[in-house]
């Protein structure tokens, strides 16, 4: 049996569709009270996964468990969930106040306590007075609001959420983001949220499930999933990232060492080898990553020994605001710097020194 | 996605003609463009329906019985004539109550057709629609014909139902009620079912998904999402089966004879065999204006009632 700390357990779950491979052995544990995202690509299988958890979508091979009950055999009816749609889906021809009353009234609830729930998750998604609007009188965040409390009145015993946000604007999304968040910790229920927005999931979520071609291919907090990826895919999906290419020189324990292919070399700690294996032998050929915030650019008379240096030359400078986006030319390659100050006279073309933390840099075999 | 609008139906039924653009100064240029293009129907429609239509108004208040005898006068007399006669009231009773029953019995037949319709792939759903649409081309003459020939006492239908020992002696299907409700609701099916089937087409599919995950049985979700969203399909085919039974010919008079006298039948009779063109015009008259009656307080009383949001 399963441990009760789980609301969710999904176990070897494999779904075709004709001759795609939709879910190819997806194994999930979702922990009380958790806010879970399914981040990934379009088309990589989160709404699927999400399907299969409500029950629209019957698998070939797999059990699914919620709180401790295989539900495989069980309708989306009775599986007792609460849902969230990209499109809000709420009943057009009926009030906000029906709208909500609708999943109440299906559990035989009695009136005053209909009432008193109604208004309590209306209060709880600041849309109190609104009681009588359709759907068709709301704005696309109000709609999207009282989706939302449709799905919590009921007190589902899992709250799941596809994509609410990504027809909303970016002001909106922000707004609803943090309001999503404060709103899942406040009523505690489990939360599955899918999105393909990687800034969406970092943060808002307790823990983010990173999803590729079916497959699931890392599982961690947000800070694991950014800070030491484990596939490459999981890496590049979500930040962004520098490149470079070559091949094992020498390995210790602590440091490996890499020649680069046009010239130069680097240390990458030994820690930091992503791929299924997780290792790497000398002669390897290797790919190199670095996220651009971890570069660091410098006047070229500082060096630091501990550290990857190497001098390159500023091709391109955008001011963001909040920070530079630095286009260097460094090792023959182009590379993305995002700094949070110049000095002054830096301009196009002139050399600067870029260094990096050797625990920074992520290494995977070719 | 945009649903079948209310406007469009009722323009069927009361052929209203409405500029298609606002008339507004800024848009005349286009406005104008848009009369030119619409005056070839406009003047058709105007000599061969709106003419003639004025011109048998006119008829039904010609009074050719009264005390000048031939010297035509100016009188309702058409009118009282008809609603204190009871067989022209009788008349008119069952004309409403076979276009009832045709409306109902296409809404039964017709409800699950477009339910399958909506349901089924958009391939699948090209051969069904083609197949809904097939009676309409065939002509109405060998259609009702063909019913003829299942209906008789010894026909298809009747030895079927004495073979089965539903019933002992045939059933009098043809000269019936029965029969004209039969041929009208076989003519008339395909408008219900496209119409019920273009208003699912429009229900977004996650509707039902939110009312399972919501507890709603499969059942329960289509008694309170996908029935009340097809209202407006329903609404409309039921309106249209209505208005073309309440003046179908040929039908009433292959199917019912002179057993089943509908009032378009009475005022063919009147004119053409009996010569009477005031009466018979009064007749029409008579016809058209309870029909327009029926429809217009249904359609008022949906788009008030309980689901006016749907109509929106
Ligand atoms: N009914 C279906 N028939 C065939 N293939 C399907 C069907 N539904 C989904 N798929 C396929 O399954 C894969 C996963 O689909 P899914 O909807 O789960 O993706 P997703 O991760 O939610 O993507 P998105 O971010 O675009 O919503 C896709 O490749 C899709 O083409
Ligand atoms: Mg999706």
């Amino acid at each position: 049996m399963q441990a009760l700390a789980n609301d969710v357990e999904i176990r070897g779950v494999y779904k075709r569709i004709g001759r795609n491979v939709i879910l190819d052995g997806i194994d999930l544990e979702v922990k009380q009270g958790e806010l879970l995202t399914l981040l990934g690509p379009s088309g990589c299988g989160k709404t699927s996964t999400l399907n299969v958890i409500a029950g629209f979508l019957d698998i070939d091979q797999g059990d699914v468990f919620i709180k401790g009950r295989r539900v495989n055999d069980i309708p989306a009816y009775k599986r007792d969930l609460g849902m969230v749609f990209q499109t809000y889906s709420l009943f057009p021809h009926m009030t906000v106040y029906e709208n909500l009353d609708f999943g109440l009234s299906l559990r035989k609830v009695p009136k005053d306590e209909k009432k008193r729930r109604i208004q309590k998750a209306l209060e709880l998604v600041k849309m109190t007075g609104l009681e009588d609007r359709y759907p068709r009188e709301l704005s696309g965040g109000q709609r999207q609001r009282v989706a939302i409390a449709r799905a919590l009145v009921v007190q589902p015993k899992l709250l799941l959420l596809d994509e609410p946000l990504s027809n909303l604007d970016a002001k909106l999304r922000h707004e609803l983001r943090a309001e999503i968040k404060r709103l899942q910790k406040e009523v505690g229920v489990t939360t599955i949220f899918v999105t393909h927005d990687q800034e969406e999931a970092l943060s808002m979520s307790d823990r983010i499930v990173v999803m590729n071609k079916g497959k699931i291919e890392q599982v961690g907090t947000p800070t694991e999933i950014y800070i030491h990826p484990r596939t490459e895919f999981v890496f590049q999906f979500i930040g962004k990232s520098n490149q470079l290419q070559g091949r094992v020189k020498s390995i210790d324990s602590r440091m490996i060492s890499v020649e680069l292919e046009d010239s130069g070399q680097v240390l990458v700690e030994a820690e930091n080898v992503m791929g299924s294996d997780r290792t790497c032998t000398k002669g390897d050929a290797v790919k190199l990553y670095i996220r651009p915030e971890k570069l660091m650019i410098q006047p070229v008379e500082n060096t630091n020994p501990n550290y990857n240096s190497h001098t390159a030359t500023i091709v391109q400078m955008n001011y963001l605001g909040s920070a530079w986006e630095i286009e260097v030319s460094l090792l023959g390659k182009r590379m993305q710097v995002l700094h949070p100050s110049i000095e002054a006279g830096w301009t196009i073309g002139t050399e600067v020194m870029v260094g990096w933390n050797p625990s920074d840099m992520m290494i995977v075999k070719k | 996605m945009e649903p079948v609008r209310y406007d469009d139906r009722q323009e069927i039924v009361s052929l209203r003609l409405q500029p298609a653009v606002s008339g507004k100064r800024r848009n005349l240029k286009k406005y104008l463009y848009a009369v030119l293009l619409l005056l070839p129907l406009l003047l058709f429609i105007i000599g061969f329906f709106v003419i003639p239509m004025l011109y048998i108004l006119y008829l039904s208040f010609i009074d050719t019985e009264g005390p000048g005898g031939t010297n035509a006068t100016y009188s309702i007399s058409n009118y009282g004539r008809f609603f204190t006669d009871p067989y022209y009231l009788h008349s008119l009773w069952l004309t409403i109550k076979v276009s009832l029953y045709t409306v109902i019995v296409s809404l039964l037949l017709g409800y699950p057709v477009a339910l399958t319709m909506a349901k089924c792939s958009p391939r699948v759903r090209g051969l069904l629609t083609l197949l809904v649409a097939s009676p309409l081309l065939i002509s109405i003459v060998v259609r009702n014909f063909g019913w003829y020939l299942l209906l008789l006492p010894n026909g298809t239908v009747n030895q079927l139902l004495i073979g089965l020992g539903i019933t002992e002696s045939p059933l009098k299907l043809l000269f019936s009620e029965a029969g004209v409700v039969i041929g009208l609701s076989n003519a008339y099916l395909p408008f219900m079912i496209l119409s019920i089937a273009t208003s699912l087409y429009n229900i977004d599919p996650s509707l039902e998904k939110a009312a399972a995950i919501l507890g709603a049985s499969p059942f329960r979700s289509f008694i309170s999402i996908t029935l009340p969203l097809s209202l407006p399909g329903i609404v409309s085919g039921m309106v249209l089966v209505f208005s073309m039974s309440m003046s179908a010919y040929v039908t009433p008079a292959l199917m019912g004879g002179a057993n089943v006298p509908v009032l378009p039948v009475v005022a063919y009779d009147q004119i053409i065999n009996l010569l009477r063109w005031t009466y018979g015009s009064a007749v029409s008259y008579v016809l058209l204006g309870i029909t327009l009656a029926i429809v217009t307080i249904f359609t008022r009383m949906m788009e008030k009632g309980r689901y006016r949001e749907v109509f929106r």
